[in-house]
């Protein structure tokens, strides 16, 4: 008894650890393994105003709404997934999701580790700061001694590093604005569309400002690398476009001035 | 919102993680503890093949961040063996979690187990042999008694331990106490950046290994009848 249970033991182990090697494409279709399923699984954040919970616990927001009807137009359910963005390429390729759909920067490390749609949504990286530092540094070049808190791994640090500044990277953007409010970085670089949302008078963070734009950048949403839906996501963006279903979805959410033209 | 208005939404998420975390908590004791015996047994085998396997296992597994088990139980399946056996939802991340944390304390519960029953003298064992006992008489009605009292005190320190080693799952998503406090900080349910949430997430700890404190001090008073 012992020894069959030391040796079962040793199995699943030996063939957790030595299963090692990358994701080779499975030729099936995605769209139609996803049909098969029911349902299409969304991973998301918690990133009002694209992916957050209403006072009943559902899943709303420019992006929730969207990818539910995209979801409907499949002829499947969706199912909406919170996971770590650091592993949003691991969670597609492992199939514990289908497609990554908030809020997300389509930068050359994105697009070529997903397949993604075209651009549905324009955004910025905007410069925090605190609010009685801000008047001294009206432009991007006068901010050059100072050390920026940003995202690992975000079109903000992206763009830091471009300019060759001093930077940090943080876990989180909102880590990046706990660094500035904190005072242990000068300055974090975030997305516009969340600087709108929580920084500023009324927000947690009333002691801060954004300032300058650094760059302008577009959303978009990832699927597993060769994945057919990627097209049918672009055809479905096409016709909600069309019959005006995505404007009324974004004035809901105040998000119409950035939606992009399909 | 005023903090008065935040304390209670905070609360109430800060509570529904923190039963996630103990659950995973419980869980990984269930299981833990007795594969850790299964285990420690195998480190002890005479049959030497099995004994080095088992040593081995023990190795890698006390050897590599539990951090990395976890990714490797999650992700592994659906991106190696081209099967997501643990599905999606949170559920699926439950399950992985609890199979990953409960191989890992299995194996460091192991060696305290094999230290407590090496430390029963040889004396005891050659008793129960010469009054006839069967070697599975002698381990529950000679052994076992003793080895528990001895390995109370290491093994609070692993379950302490592993009280807060629960805040490592989030690193697949479980949203444990820890990622409940986060999100404040990113926005949900209408607070953004707020930090106190995660700092306060800390009294949780805190507070449940007082309690654990406790009642290890009291098992340990309930056990010195030998003195």
């Amino acid at each position: 008894m012992k020894k069959i249970l030391a040796a079962a033991l040793a199995l699943t182990l030996t063939i957790g650890m030595t299963a090692c090697g990358s994701a080779k494409q499975s030729g099936e279709s995605d769209a139609e393994a996803v049909k098969a399923n029911g349902k299409l699984v969304v991973g998301i954040t918690d990133f009002a105003p694209m992916d957050y919970k209403d006072d009943a616990g559902n899943w709303i927001g420019f992006d929730a709404d969207l990818a539910t009807a995209f979801a409907d137009s499949l002829g499947v359910e969706v199912e909406f997934v919170e996971i770590d963005w650091d592993n949003k390429v691991l969670e597609l390729d492992s199939k514990s999701i289908d497609c990554v759909w908030n809020g997300m920067t389509l930068t050359d490390e994105v697009t070529s580790a997903m397949e993604c749609t075209n651009a549905y949504c324009n955004n910025a990286q905007m410069v925090i700061l605190p609010k009685d530092a801000a008047a001294n540094y009206p432009d991007v070049e006068s901010m050059k001694d100072l050390v920026f808190a940003v995202e690992a791994g975000s079109a903000g640090e992206e763009e830091v590093t471009a300019l060759g500044y001093n930077c940090t990277p943080v876990k989180a953007q909102a880590d990046a604005l706990m660094e500035v409010a904190a005072g242990t970085s000068d300055a974090a670089v975030i997305d516009a569309l969340m600087a709108a949302a929580m920084v500023g008078e009324g927000t947690g963070y009333d002691n801060l400002t954004y300032t300058v734009g650094l760059n302008e950048e577009k959303y978009g949403v990832g699927f597993r690398k060769g994945s057919d839906l990627a097209a049918l996501a672009n055809d479905f963006f096409k016709s909600a476009y069309e019959d005006g279903s995505m404007m009324a979805m974004a004035e809901k959410y105040g998000v119409s001035a950035s939606v992009i033209a399909q | 919102m005023s903090f008065s208005e935040q304390f209670p939404i905070v609360l109430g998420s800060l509570n529904v993680g923190f039963l996630q975390t103990l659950r995973l908590f419980a869980i990984t004791l269930i299981g833990a503890i007795p594969l850790g015996l299964v285990i420690s047994f195998g480190s002890m085998s005479r049959i030497k093949p099995l004994r080095y396997l088992v040593k081995g296992i023990v190795w890698v597994v006390r050897g590599t961040p539990l951090m990395i088990q976890l990714l490797i139980i999650y992700y592994f399946p659906g991106l190696v063996l081209k099967n997501a056996i643990w599905g999606s939802g949170e559920m699926g991340r439950f399950f992985a979690s609890s199979v990953a944390f409960i191989i890992n304390y299995a194996c460091y519960f192991s060696e305290i187990y094999r230290g407590g029953i090496e430390g029963v003298s040889v004396g005891q064992r050659e008793a129960g042999l010469v009054l006839g006992m069967t070697k599975s008489q002698i381990f529950f009605k000679v052994i076992l008694l003793q080895m528990i009292k001895r390995i109370v005190p290491p093994m609070a320190n692993e379950i302490i331990t592993l009280v807060k080693d629960t805040s490592l799952a989030r690193i697949i998503a479980l949203q444990e106490i820890i990622w409940a406090g986060q999100s404040f900080l990113k926005g949900s349910q209408g607070i953004s950046g707020v930090i106190w949430p995660l700092f306060f997430t800390a009294v949780y700890y805190l507070l449940f290994t007082g309690v654990l404190t406790l009642l290890f001090g009291k098992i340990e008073k309930k056990l010195s009848f030998f003195k």
